[in-house]
């Protein structure tokens, strides 16, 4: 299959985004049918036989064509519009999963909250949900604005400085969903890529018991390389002493999707060509390169994050 | 029908004139409107002739710069993660690539046209402010081409054409990146007004006599909503510019949320200017649409009234509908819908106008000529975009569409159909009355063609790029996504956009040839006054308009006023005149007298670009010395406005006699400082509803105001100094000896009043210990006063100005203009700064 | 299959034996782009990332050594893709999840890479 064929926003995976895929449709057929009134009229104005001509050289066009047709099909449109904005967007209600997502030059951070709005698991760069229930989104963000979008999800919602924003994820199907930071942030803004990770309940369970337990303590030589080389001033891998909060939580990195904020794949190899040159991959993201790293410190060091499951 | 003026219209029908013209009376209207003769004049000149070839010249040239930078931008994008372009330089060119085509082609392009057409089409000599015209032309050329240059230092702004905050601010940007867009964008905010006031007095008090407003054409009529939308649109992003500004150099929390501030206010202010600009941009356009469709159908404009109407609708809908732009940043749900409804409304009235073109069409015979080619292509496109615009307008399509390459799509669509294609059309159209020769038919339909498809085979595939989840502003995009192959295409059709372009540049080279001995003329049959006979003094008589189309159902009209049968046939004194007529009726009301050329608007424009290009580089002493060498030069240039006249009155023709003088309402003078007040009262305005928005994100760090005694004081000095502002025209028209004397007194006292005040009041606000760099309150408390203090501070220059007039003897009680435009000035200044203090003491009450 | 073997049939050219007979370089490719070996190399056929650390594997074909240090043949390659360390202790090429069999669809498609 071709890569980004059917068209996400076309091809809806949960119910945000089904009626919105619905309007869709009949948003392009109703642009096809005006555009053929329009250019019919048009034709028949510049090369129409004369009779037909009179018939629409005249104010009544105007009236009929540019008026009267314009209020009645856009008046419906609007009701149609109103009537699925209300269904879709809806304030959130207690009792339901909560995930807070900040945005941040160029990564996202992601908390899961409990029933009291305490931020439980930390995570980072994906967003995992149980299949076939709605999980509200929070959207905040610790710098500039941002705007998260999961086109086969639904549609996007900004991350304002000093707001917080709401929207629903619901997935209808396992399966990883692709998404991207919508709103111009600066820099590296094209790769600030993003996914979410829908599970069947049990798998969702399982992950999140797994998510909420701390790092085991390790023997691998690249524990030693994380701490010697300052990883834990940026970094927090709970369960050691790795406590820095400027950049992703890396408690459970071996276990993510990607690398990079959405955009490399995740393995010991990929690993350690983000650490060693983080800069050549994605200029102007706020990891410094780590070239002085020799070779076995770098694979030690990519071992090491790579076993963190 | 009843006269508006007292003018009896019955003298109309002395006109046209018998007899032979005097000798000598064409060769003095020659010499009094002379071209330029020595090379430097060609810059001194003021002519709109000249001035406005050159505007639309430096418009087009920003065109293709901008045209340039796009062409880089799909290079880069041809192919995914390519390196052609470094992520920086991109961010930079795709920011100067959306400013410098909204700010420095499309505005100035259809405001350019205007100054180079709309004097003929009125039957004007020029319009009424020439030498301001002018200055806002020098200005921007200077300032635009400065601005531009930042790119080949990488000082370009990089934030994206709205510039959003706290991206922009000084944490997230803290070169001069930034600075250079504020205060860039600060020369087109002085042009686009100082335009808007020559086209709105131009319009309303310069036309041909007959020219009731049911006989303006629609040009005009388009030109004059446009100008409108300018005074109330524009001062929202002067207001939001300073702002942002204030906060990068002095760090006023405005929009940073951890001092009160609010990201979202920036947004509000932007869009309430950048939304109708999308229309101030279009509707000059189909302005132009509406003249040359009929004119290339050989018919008249089918529905001409219901399409006034639909400008004017689409003029006032325009203003309400600036929050599309926010449908994600999570508005209240009532709001969303209020302003789903009002974008969809809008595309109503460009609806009328699109129908009444395709009726036109059909009512006549459409020829096609290059002209006719472009307009209907641009119908077409345009037509495309209004459609996906009502998609957008849906806010679940929104919501997925927002931000992405579908609206990238969807914005080219409307702005180069409804923009681009009807400059091309317009330059077409009228450059043959301009230029010695026409530009060649040949080359327009290969142009046409190429352009056509460019942009379809350019833009037509992002909408589907959008729906594939491409969002906007990225300087690159991995592969693997199915991206690749749309962008590909769309690359192909931008480098044939290109060449199209190129085509028409190398067509320009080889025909046009502007301030020849003999245009080429009315080549395509035009009906408009624009295509009778002209030279530099426009026509040589005024006739009286009894049509829309007066080329077609005036015969012999061409020919008598080449004779000079109708009014003001000569240039009485050797002077520059032009005739005053009222806004409804158009009814001969006093004669102008025009300036002439010379170098002090020039120099002006050179300083003014000076101080703030200096000081967005930051020599703040060597700005600050420019600054006031701006001021010095425009004082100058003021100095010989307002001189006596040798005769009080001018014979128009037929023995009419008119003044040369007049004061007070009806004069250009005062029109003009309205809208000068009217602008500084929006920006005002906007300062309020920031200050109220402020309070409402943050009540809690609202502080108490200072003691109410204060208040009273500072509201009673600035009732004196409102008072004597008032009386002081009053004072000099009562002519006994020392008048002049005591008019400059009262001014001065006002100008110093009313700063004393504002000073005070601020002197209050810092005792309190509200301090502008703390909170959003302080920050927008001294934001409002310092805007009222701005005009006391010019107020008190305008009382320097006034002494020294006085000390020279330039004042005079049969020439009250002065007085009472700087009366006008003070009055206002005193009750802006009293609603100012009223608002900031009283509003929200007490504190917490 | 018939590209693989055509591919392998040139790799032949560039020295390499008949040792990855029946290695597929079209699913080389494939395997290259999703475990992101560009991450640390350039590598013809892959538009991004190219990156700087492992160095540039336009030519590894027509190379003498892999690594510098080891002998360029087919079996030694696709033992060092999936893992470099147990070859060369030094290296800073971690060791790659891939089976066998897919580490000789990576090393045919690396041996079509004859020219810089």
């Amino acid at each position: 299959m071709l890569g980004g064929w059917p068209p996400p926003v076309l091809d809806p995976a949960g119910p945000f985004a089904g009626p919105v895929t619905m309007v869709a449709w009949v948003l392009f057929v109703m642009g096809a049918v005006v555009l053929a009134v329009v250019l019919i009229a048009l034709g028949v104005a510049l090369f129409g036989p004369r009779k037909w001509k009179r018939r629409v050289g005249g104010e009544r066009l105007v009236w009929i064509g540019g008026l009267a047709f314009p209020v009645v099909v856009l008046t419906g449109l609007l009701i149609y519009g109103l009537s699925v904005t209300a269904r879709v967007s809806d304030a959130p209600r207690d009792g339901e999963m909560r995930v807070r997502i900040t945005g941040e030059m160029w990564w996202w951070r992601v908390a899961y909250l409990d029933g009291q709005g305490r931020e439980t698991v930390q995570d980072a760069n994906e967003v995992h949900i149980p299949v076939g229930r709605p999980v509200v989104i929070e959207l905040e963000s610790a710098d500039v604005i941002h705007s998260l979008w999961v086109p086969r999800l639904g549609g996007k919602t900004d991350m304002i400085p000093g707001r917080r924003n709401f929207m629903r994820l619901q997935a209808d199907r396992p399966g990883v969903y692709a998404g991207q930071c919508a709103e111009y942030c600066g820099g590296p803004h094209a790769l600030m890529g993003f996914v979410v990770v829908a599970h069947a309940d049990a798998d969702f369970e399982a992950w999140r018991a797994r998510q909420a337990a701390s790092a085991a303590p390790s023997a691998l030589p690249g524990a030693g390389v994380f701490s010697a080389s300052g990883c834990g001033a940026c970094h927090t891998i709970r369960g050691t002493e790795a406590n820095g909060l400027a950049g992703p939580d890396l408690t459970h990195v071996g276990s993510r999707q990607t690398l990079g904020a959405g955009i490399l794949p995740n393995n010991q190899g990929t690993m350690a060509g983000w650490i060693a040159d983080s800069q050549g991959i994605k200029p102007g993201n706020r990891m410094p390169s780590y070239p002085v790293l020799t070779g076995r410190e770098l694979r030690d060091l990519a071992a090491y994050l790579d076993s963190l499951k | 029908m009843t006269s508006e003026t007292g003018f009896d219209v019955r003298k109309y029908d002395r006109f046209p004139t018998e007899g032979s013209r005097p000798d000598g009376e064409l060769e003095q209207l020659e010499a009094a409107w002379c071209g330029p003769r020595r090379p430097g004049e060609w810059i001194t000149a003021i002519n709109n002739n000249i001035i406005g070839v050159y505007y639309v010249g430096a418009a087009m040239l920003f065109f293709v710069l901008a045209g340039v930078l796009a062409l880089l931008m799909r290079t880069q994008l041809a192919l995914p993660m390519t390196g052609f372009l470094p992520q920086e330089t991109y961010n930079q060119i795709f920011t100067m690539h959306g400013t410098v085509m909204m700010f420095l082609f499309a505005v100035p392009a259809v405001e350019a046209l205007g100054v180079l057409l709309l004097p003929q089409m009125l039957g004007a000599r020029d319009l009424p402010f020439p030498r301001l015209g002018a200055y806002a032309f020098w200005a921007y050329l200077i300032g635009g081409l400065a601005f531009f240059c930042s790119l080949f230092f990488g000082l370009a702004p990089d934030g994206g054409w709205f510039m959003y905050p706290p991206l922009t601010g000084m944490t997230y940007s803290p070169g001069i990146n930034a600075d250079f867009w504020l205060l860039g964008i600060g020369f087109i905010e002085i042009s686009a007004i100082a335009g808007a006031i020559e086209i709105i007095v131009g319009v309303l008090k310069t036309r041909a006599p007959g020219m009731t407003l049911d006989k303006l054409p629609v040009f005009p009529w388009a030109m004059l909503i446009f100008a409108c939308m300018i005074i109330i649109a524009f001062p929202s992003v002067i207001l939001a510019t300073l702002l942002l500004e204030l906060e990068r150099a002095l760090g006023w929390p405005f929009f940073d949320p951890l001092k009160g501030g609010d990201p979202m206010l920036w947004q509000h202010l932007f869009w309430f200017f950048g939304h109708p600009e999308v229309y101030i941009i279009f509707l000059p356009a189909a302005g132009a649409m509406s003249t040359i469709i009929p004119a290339m159908a050989r018919t008249r404009l089918v529905g001409q009234p219901l399409v006034v109407m639909a400008m004017l609708a689409t003029g006032f809908i325009s203003f309400g509908v600036w929050a599309h732009h926010m449908f994600t940043t999570g508005m209240p749900q009532i709001s969303i819908n209020y302003f789903s409804a009002a974008s969809m409304a809008v595309s109503v009235p460009a609806g009328v106008q699109v129908f009444a073109w395709i009726a036109t069409i059909a009512a006549g015979k459409m020829r096609f000529s290059t002209p006719g080619l472009f307009a209907v292509g641009g119908l077409i496109i345009f037509v495309m975009g209004g459609l996906t615009g009502v998609m957008v307008a849906m806010v679940p399509f929104d919501w997925q569409a927002h931000d992405s390459y579908f609206i990238v799509a969807h914005l080219h669509y409307v702005l180069i159909g409804g923009m681009v294609f009807p400059m091309f059309a317009a330059i077409y159209y009228w450059l043959p009355m301009s230029s010695v020769r026409p530009l060649s038919e040949r080359m327009g339909k290969w142009i046409f063609w190429l352009m056509f498809a460019g942009h379809n085979i350019a833009f037509m595939p992002m909408h589907l790029t959008g729906l594939m989840g491409m969002p906007r502003r990225v300087y690159t995009y991995l592969p693997g996504r199915g991206w690749d192959l749309p962008n590909f295409i769309s690359t192909i059709g931008a480098f044939l956009f290109g060449l199209a372009v190129l085509l028409w540049v190398i067509d320009m080279i080889r025909n046009f040839r502007p301030f020849g001995p003999r245009e080429a003329g009315n080549i395509h049959d035009g009906p408009g006054l624009e295509w009778l006979p002209s030279g530099y003094y426009s026509v040589r008589s005024v006739p009286v308009v009894k049509s829309l189309y007066p080329l077609w159902e005036q015969k012999g009209l061409a020919k008598e006023v080449e004779e000079g049968r109708w009014f003001l046939p000569g240039a009485a004194g050797g002077e520059r005149q032009t005739l005053v007529t009222s806004p409804l009726n158009a009814e001969p009301q006093y004669v102008l007298r025009l300036p002439r050329p010379s170098p002090w608007h020039v120099f002006g424009a050179v300083f003014t670009a000076g101080f703030f290009l200096i000081l967005t580089i930051q020599a703040y002493a060597v700005a600050v010395v420019s600054g006031v060498l701006a001021i010095y030069c425009i004082m100058r240039w003021c100095w010989f406005l307002d001189a006596p006249h040798n005769r009080k009155t001018t014979d128009i023709g037929a023995g009419i006699r008119m003044p040369n003088y007049v004061s007070g309402p009806s004069s250009h003078g005062w029109w003009a400082m309205v809208i000068v007040l009217i602008v500084g009262g929006m920006v005002c305005l906007l300062a309020g509803f920031s200050y109220v928005f402020l309070w409402s994100r943050r009540p809690d760090l609202w502080q108490a105001s200072p003691a109410m005694a204060s208040l009273m004081l500072h509201l009673g000095v600035l009732a004196l100094a409102g008072l004597c502002a008032a009386v002081a025209p009053r004072m000099l028209r009562r002519a006994r000896t020392g008048a002049e004397t005591l008019a400059t007194a009262l001014l001065v006292v006002s100008a110093v009043g009313a700063a004393t005040a504002v000073g005070l009041e601020l002197r209050a606000w810092w005792s309190a210990g509200l301090k502008p760099d703390a909170t959003s309150q302080g920050a927008a408390v001294f934001a409002l006063l310092g805007w009222a203090g701005a005009f006391a501070g010019i107020g008190v220059l305008m009382g320097l100005y006034i002494l020294l007039r006085r000390a020279f003897g330039r004042l005079s009680a049969d020439r009250p203009s002065t007085v009472d435009l700087i009366g006008l000035f003070l009055a206002y200044t005193a009750g802006q700064a009293a609603m100012v203090l009223l608002l900031i003491r009283l509003f929200p009450g007490a504190g917490p | 299959m018939a590209v693989g073997l055509g591919l392998a049939a040139c790799a032949d050219k560039g020295g390499a034996s008949r040792d990855l007979a029946g290695a597929d370089a079209a699913e080389g490719l494939r395997l290259v782009r999703t475990h992101g070996c560009g991450a640390c190399h350039a590598i013809p056929g892959v538009a991004w990332p190219r990156g700087r650390t492992g160095g540039s594997l336009a030519g590894v074909a027509a190379r003498p050594m892999i690594a510098g240090r080891l002998p360029n043949q087919p079996a030694v390659m696709a033992a060092f893709v999936r893992d470099a360390p147990s070859l060369l202790p030094d290296t800073g090429m971690p060791p790659m999840r891939l089976s066998e069999a897919e580490a000789r669809d990576i090393a045919a498609y690396l041996y079509t890479l004859d020219d810089d």
